[in-house]
């Protein structure tokens, strides 16, 4: 059985749970999710939309702000009382701050940052995405496995209904070394990227500042966040939150818009998990053209109103 | 200030290289022949791990290795192969002849092939099994001194945002205290060069000169070569005017080590290693071994190239320079790191009887001076004293004298041959092209980039492993950024954009119909080309937020 450790704040799931299901749900074993926190019924139901046997909620009220003593303790709980062969995380910043300590709690092998799970082996990519490594668990017994974002898609994650079920964790919440404070403001005002399901995206060929407007429209009519490539974010266009690539976020949306990015292999490492890529660009020779499913050669100041106004039609 | 701390050691060795390596390794030998109260030893990279920001051809002469560690093969050093073939071509657009004898210079017989990452690892693991502490990720900002002393190190600060103000992560560096501090920072090394400066080391030698050595690491399809094979080429994609050359190393497991080295002493303003690189790879001679292969890792490091007048006093009360960051380096013989070690060696041995006779002033330091003036590196360096003054009557005459230089003993004319600041010689656009001035965005000699063996700057920077926190500092100061988008523009067309290998510079529009200068920081290979060759040496390289860098896996 794996085990899935669905993430949440607030009473908002992290959508990187849902493709971590999605992971699980590709090797055919019984999958259970479990989900930690306090008053996390409605975020329970949610994942219960997902084929799994069942969805485990322990809500506790040491759990309601995130430390990692408190989730290493309430895992290694779960763990004994679940004996999973495998347990799935999505690897989120959360995720890296406690899922070491968890890995030597148990003491189980941990294998991060997974784009792939086949035939029992997790393929991690190495140097930069240079080469993929097949990592195969040299022990019969129960491991921990993480899983980047955006390697699979939540979309193809298997809709069924599974029941939800409470279980109870004793917290001794005087061990509980992290003292969590207020999040920072700009934490607060922080876009998060990896969650938009669609994105419009802007490079150098913007050209002006004042340029960024006509993105900021589309993405407007499209139900999209705004991004950039980095020399956008670097000139103060945008601010540095909304740069994709390898020294901004990586994200994987459903639709992700290309206006005048050439394609810096930087860039692309950010955002090549997407779905469906489209790239506005008026040079036929660009690299981004070689990933992009449709590629429209042309000035973006003209293609661009045009697909404003189809869109609001 | 209050809250910084300090840390005393006796010996402190800046730079963890090939040189400040051995110098700690030497110094943990001495400890254990010579016995007594051990002495407190440290060593500082930059780099977050060892090895992260060595890049060389490499060809090792063992000769130094062979006394540090008499016993390195039983000890794993990472020897990826001995040279079992050694051939130099003189390379024409599209065809190739070879020499039909190598030149002693070029001969590698008894040499082996390394990655000079995996070998400065595999010493760093000696160092440490000594128990000596490396500290890596941490870069040494400013040498202190003590009257007229030097006295120690202090590292840079760390959580720093890039408008200078302290971020929540914010720690100041620390003073490290040393009786003696051994300056291995590499080539242009940010505190060997204000030490010159400051103490006048230069008096009286010849003005430093360097290169840009361009690299990268290839997988090939098998079959293609054969490890062993060391490969030397003259000629193009180089003007006859222009000092340097190609190599294309084999490794085992069909890797391919290839590069072209450049002297920063070239004329021409519209000059571009970075493409002329390209060039290199499109000649079939390269292309017909990379053709199918791919990619591996991409860096580029500058090289001392002046040789033994450019040397300057190595030693001030307080401090040693060894290495590249002295400039031991044989630029006939392409070779510096067992220069490096061997100076590394000598430092260690002078430093380490300094503090035990506690007397640590020049007049006890100049031993290292003596110690070098009686070794293989002068018996090896002087000879070829004038060798890369000479390539700068052109290729011809350099290599002419290169030969002649066995016969004479290396006399000429003059000795010394005149020499200038490699950047001195970069001449002005109307100067050099006369009514036929190209524009300073174009590239005079384009080469195609298709991505499968030709790639822009950024791919290169991404397959170099840099990365810097975007929020810091730029650790490349401009002093007078005015003189880019005004005079430089106008005399030389901004040749930054063109010898920086890792498109640091740019030009990019000021929105009022100028262009001004952007300086991506982060993207820097921390190669120093651009505080070497900047025509108007306005541009001072300091180290940025430890850790960041290249990362050099292999190369």
């Amino acid at each position: 059985m794996i085990l899935v450790v669905a993430e949440q704040r607030d009473g908002t799931l992290n959508r990187a749970s849902l493709e971590t299901i999605a992971a699980a749900q590709s090797t055919g074993d019984a999958i259970k999710i479990a989900v930690l926190g306090s008053g996390v019924d409605a975020v329970a139901q949610e994942l219960g939309k997902a084929a799994a046997s069942e969805v485990i909620a322990v809500d506790d009220p040491a759990l309601k702000d995130y430390t990692a003593d408190g989730f290493v303790m309430a895992l290694e709980q779960l763990f004994a009382a679940e004996t999973p062969d495998r347990v799935f995380l999505p690897h989120t910043y959360q995720t890296r701050d406690f899922a070491p300590a968890l890995a030597a709690r148990v003491t189980r092998p941990l294998i991060t940052d997974c784009i792939a799970v086949k035939d029992g082996a997790y393929v991690r990519p190495m140097f930069q995405g240079k080469l993929q490594a097949d990592i195969a668990v040299n022990d019969a017994g129960p491991h921990i496995a993480t899983f980047q974002i955006g390697a699979y898609r939540a979309d193809a994650m298997k809709a069924g209904s599974a029941p939800v079920r409470q279980a109870s964790v004793a917290i001794d919440a005087a061990k509980i070394r992290q003292k969590p404070e207020a999040p920072f403001k700009e934490a607060k005002q922080a876009v998060d990227l990896s969650q938009a399901e669609r994105i419009v995206a802007v490079g150098r060929g913007i050209k002006a500042q004042e340029h960024v407007a006509l993105a900021q429209q589309l993405a407007a009519a499209m139900g999209a966040e705004l991004a950039a490539s980095r020399p956008i974010c670097d000139a103060g266009w945008l601010p540095m939150d909304r740069q994709i690539g390898s020294s901004g976020q990586t994200v994987a949306p459903k639709l992700y818009v290309a206006l005048g990015i050439s394609g810096a292999i930087q860039h692309l490492v950010g955002m090549k998990g997407s779905r469906t890529i489209v790239a506005v660009n008026k040079d036929p020779e660009a690299p981004i053209l070689e990933i992009a499913d449709y590629g429209i050669v042309g000035d973006l100041f003209e293609i661009v109103p045009a697909m404003i106004a189809a869109l609001n039609a | 200030m209050a809250d910084r701390e300090t840390l005393d050691v006796d010996i402190l060795i800046v730079g963890g290289g090939p040189a400040g390596m051995s110098a700690a390794l030497r110094l943990a030998q001495l400890q254990k022949e010579k016995g007594g109260e051990p002495l407190a030893i440290a060593v500082l990279e930059k780099a977050r791990e060892a090895g992260a920001h060595m890049l060389s051809g490499a060809v090792l002469d063992p000769s130094t290795l062979k006394d540090l560690v008499p016993d390195f093969k039983e000890r794993g050093a990472p020897l990826a192969a001995d040279v079992r073939r050694d051939d130099i071509y003189f390379l024409t657009r599209s065809a190739k002849f070879r020499l039909p004898i190598t030149p002693p210079f070029f001969r590698n017989h008894g040499n082996y092939i390394i990655s000079l990452n995996r070998f400065v690892k595999w010493l760093a693991g000696l160092v440490e099994a000594e128990g000596i502490d490396i500290f890596t990720g941490f870069p040494a900002t400013e040498v202190l001194f003590d009257g007229g002393a030097v006295a120690g190190v202090r590292t840079g600060d760390r959580g720093i945002d890039k408008h200078g103000q302290r971020k929540p992560t914010f720690e100041p560096g620390v003073d490290i205290r040393a009786k003696v501090t051994i300056l291995t920072d590499g080539v242009r090394g940010n505190l060997t060069k204000s030490i010159v400066r400051q103490l006048g080391l230069d008096e009286g030698k010849s003005p430093a000169v360097y290169a840009i050595g361009i690299k990268e690491l290839w997988e090939v399809p098998a079959g293609r070569t054969e490890a062993g094979r060391v490969v030397h080429t003259m000629g193009f994609p180089l003007k006859m005017e222009e000092f340097g050359g190609g190599f294309m190393y084999s490794l085992p497991d069909n890797l391919v080590s290839l590069g072209l080295v450049a002297g920063l002493d070239y004329k021409d303003p519209m000059f571009d290693p970075h493409v002329a690189f390209q060039h290199l790879k499109r000649h079939p001679l390269v292309a017909s071994v990379l053709d199918g292969g791919s990619l591996v890792r991409y860096g580029a490091k500058a090289l001392p190239e002046g040789g033994w007048y450019t040397i300057p006093k190595t030693y001030a009360s307080g401090v040693l320079i060894a290495g590249d960051a002295a400039g031991f380096m044989n630029s006939a013989r392409l070779k510096g790191i067992h220069l490096a070690m061997r100076t590394g060696m000598l430092a260690a041995e002078t430093a380490f009887d300094a503090v035990r006779n506690g007397d640590t002033s020049e007049a006890a330091l100049k031993a290292y001076d003596d110690r070098v003036q009686a070794s293989a590196v002068r018996a090896e360096l002087y000879p070829v004293r004038n060798v890369h003054q000479a390539f700068g009557y052109g290729t011809i005459a350099g290599a002419a004298f290169t030969g002649l230089s066995l016969v004479t003993g290396g006399g000429w004319i003059k000795d010394p041959l005149p020499a200038h600041g490699g950047w001195t010689r970069i001449r002005k656009l109307a100067s050099y092209y006369k009514d036929a001035r190209p524009d300073s965005e174009s590239t005079v000699n384009p080469v195609k980039i298709d991505r499968q063996l030709t790639f822009d700057r950024l791919t290169g920077v991404h397959y170099s492993g840099t990365r810097h926190p975007e929020d810091q500092p730029s650790h490349l100061i401009v002093h007078d950024a005015n003189i880019c988008a005004t005079r430089c523009r106008e005399e030389y067309g901004n040749p930054c954009i063109r010898f920086c290998p890792a498109n640091v510079y740019e030009m990019v529009d000021a929105g009022d119909g100028t262009k001004k200068l952007q300086v991506n920081a982060s993207n820097c290979v921390h190669c120093k080309t651009c505080d070497i060759m900047d025509p108007y040496q306005i541009i001072d390289w300091v180290p940025p937020e430890g850790g960041g860098g290249p990362h050099y896996e292999g190369m």
